[in-house]
């Protein structure tokens, strides 16, 4: 490998990594249409399993959205009444474990997650791995697709109202 | 030694539960809960499995009754058993699984093994026992009463004087109309449950399940969202749709009324998709049923019910309640695949996540309204919760049955009344 050619994957995987604390932040903080700016305008899929290697043509997943779903659960949320989170809850996850890898212009990154909900006084840890799809585009990447297994999918789950 | 004087606290379900009131204990009090679970869990019918969730010899799976742990299996001879989920040697538990397929049952512990119909098959070094050890005697413990309607399969663990017809009572009405939504007749409870913490009481669940009068609050938010959602029935205090008792506490919202009354649409149940996009299931109907009845059985669509104490057929899926404490329960959520009709199932699977589960833009706040009211109900003052919304105005059929408007109370009285009953009478026999 040469160094102009090191050079560039180790940018561009401090960019895909960036993309991704961006995207945990604004989903702590409840930017809801930042977030959703994120995305793909169109071919979308925000698939969260109910276990690991589901199939999801013929088996329930807590969500399997696609774009048009995608958007309809962001306008609920924005209403401000959605009253599993309102108030919201108080969210920060840490993000580690990155593994990149490139397909063409495509990016695949999976990741480990550890996120801690505050909610009244529950205090809930949500852990998981999340595949994003990302695909280039102005100013960094759009998500094309995401899936997030929790380690606990198979388990009873507390409200999932927050963006995981 | 003298030992302390029994505490003779005898709850007076009677008086706790009134006709258009409830005291706020029925939701808190751990003593009533452990009532709950003998006298309506144990010694009633409760809905434990669906026979489509095992179809193959070998598959199995563990549901919880109240306090007991089962397991729900089909032997070799296509029989459903459900036996307690503990070796008869020293108490392992033996599927530690929620579902899964074996051809025989071993002990994790000293290897004791049993056949699918529970019989006791082999254990190492048998010999060592002394003469009078009977294998025949050390099989898995079959539940005392089984029994099914529609697949839906149910057991008693303290037997009652109650077949499970005579406990559905009307409610085996509610089973036809689902089962009627598939041309062959028959639903499969294929895709897997969702299981959502529910911090509220298991009673509070019920509640809501055939409430219809919170929806324009509770699910304001995706009723904004959402424009099928917010347009597919009529959700006003004047609206078409009844809410019924039916007696031995199961009821239901009949949104059917609201759909015939809409006239002419097929498929407002499933959020109105055009018939024309499902010409398979369409043609399947006509040819099982005839055009006509087939016609109503798309307007009317599947029931919104909820079966005393823990099925809910809600509408194309069905949900199970699970006691875990006064506080807490387990919801879960499957959606329902008919039979011959598998351009309408993708739909229902979609339809499902959309709403339904943890996430679901529904369910996800019942949840949380649940635990709202279970937070509430902690505090001593106003004891008494009210639940009197059209009392004394409803209409009572020649069977019984009770109908009312879409925000009425009625279905809410209808599974106290029955609780009341139960939890009384039982009490009564027992002093
Ligand atoms: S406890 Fe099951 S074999 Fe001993
Ligand atoms: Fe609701």
């Amino acid at each position: 490998m040469t160094t102009a050619t090191l050079e560039r994957s180790t940018l561009s995987d401090t960019a895909v990594e960036q993309f991704l604390y961006l995207e945990a932040r604004l989903q702590d903080e409840h930017r809801y249409d930042e977030w959703e700016a994120l995305w793909a305008s169109e071919d979308t899929l925000y698939w969260v399993p109910r276990r690991q290697d589901a199939d999801p043509a013929r088996e329930v997943s807590y969500i399997y959205d696609n774009r048009a779903r995608l958007a309809s659960r962001i306008r609920q949320l924005n209403t401000g009444v959605r009253h599993s989170q309102a108030p919201k809850s108080s969210l920060r996850r840490l993000i580690s474990n990155i593994e990149i890898s490139r397909n063409g212009d495509d990016v695949e990154v999976q990741s480990n997650f550890i996120l801690i909900e505050s909610r009244r006084a529950n205090l809930t840890t949500w852990a998981g791995r999340t595949t994003h799809m990302l695909a280039p585009a102005e100013n960094g990447f759009r998500i094309k697709r995401k899936t997030v297994v929790l380690v606990n999918c198979a388990e009873a789950i507390d409200n999932l109202a927050f963006l995981v | 030694m003298a030992t302390a004087p029994q505490i003779q606290s005898v709850i007076d379900y009677r008086h706790l539960v009134q006709d258009g009131r409830l005291h706020g204990s029925l939701y808190t009090s751990p003593q009533i809960f452990a009532d709950e679970m003998e006298q309506i869990f144990h010694r009633g019918w409760s809905f434990v499995a669906h026979d489509s969730e095992i179809p193959n010899t070998g598959d199995f799976v563990v549901r919880r009754v109240g306090t007991q742990s089962l397991i729900a299996v089909r032997s070799k001879d296509g029989e459903v058993h459900v036996f307690y989920n503990r070796c008869p040697h020293r108490g392992a538990t033996l599927c530690q699984t929620s579902s899964g397929h074996r051809s025989r049952i071993a002990c994790p512990y000293h290897a004791w093994t049993f056949a699918l119909d529970g019989r006791l098959i082999g254990l190492p070094d048998e010999a060592a026992y002394p003469a009078d050890f009977s294998k025949a005697d050390a099989g898995l413990t079959p539940v005392a009463r089984m029994d099914s309607y529609g697949g839906f399969i149910f057991v008693n663990l303290i037997p009652n004087e109650l077949t499970l017809r005579e406990h559905l009572g009307h409610a085996t009405e509610l089973i036809d109309a689902l089962l009627g939504l598939s041309p062959t007749g028959r639903i499969q409870l294929s895709a897997g449950w969702m299981k959502h913490k529910m911090r509220s009481n298991w009673k509070m669940i019920v509640e809501n399940q055939v409430d219809g009068y919170h929806a324009p609050m509770v699910h304001g938010s995706l009723i904004a969202a959402n424009r099928t959602f917010a347009t597919v029935r009529d959700r006003k205090p004047t609206s078409p749709t009844r809410v019924r008792d039916f007696g031995m506490g199961h009821s239901d919202i009949d949104h059917a009324s609201d759909y015939r009354a809409a006239g002419d649409r097929l498929f407002r149940w499933t959020g109105g998709i055009d018939p024309e996009r499902l010409p398979g299931y369409v043609k399947a109907m006509n040819d099982a049923y005839g055009p006509e009845d087939a016609r109503r059985r798309l307007i009317e669509g599947p029931p919104h019910s909820m079966l005393f104490p823990n099925l809910s057929l809600a509408e194309m899926n069905i949900m199970v309640i699970e006691p875990v404490s006064p506080q807490h329960s387990i919801q879960y959520t499957i959606p329902v695949f008919l039979e011959g009709a598998d351009d309408l199932n993708a739909r229902t699977l979609r339809r499902c996540e959309g709403a339904m589960g943890p996430a679901g833009m529904l369910i996800a706040d019942d949840a949380e309204i649940g635990e709202l009211t279970q937070m509430g109900v902690a505090n001593l003052e106003p004891e008494w919760i009210i639940l009197s919304r059209g009392m004394g105005k409803e209409e009572v059929l020649a069977n019984g049955v009770k109908l009312a408007g879409l925000m009425d109370e009625t279905s809410q009285r209808g599974f106290w009344t029955h609780y009341r009953e139960v939890m009384a009478a039982s009490q009564e026999v027992s002093q």
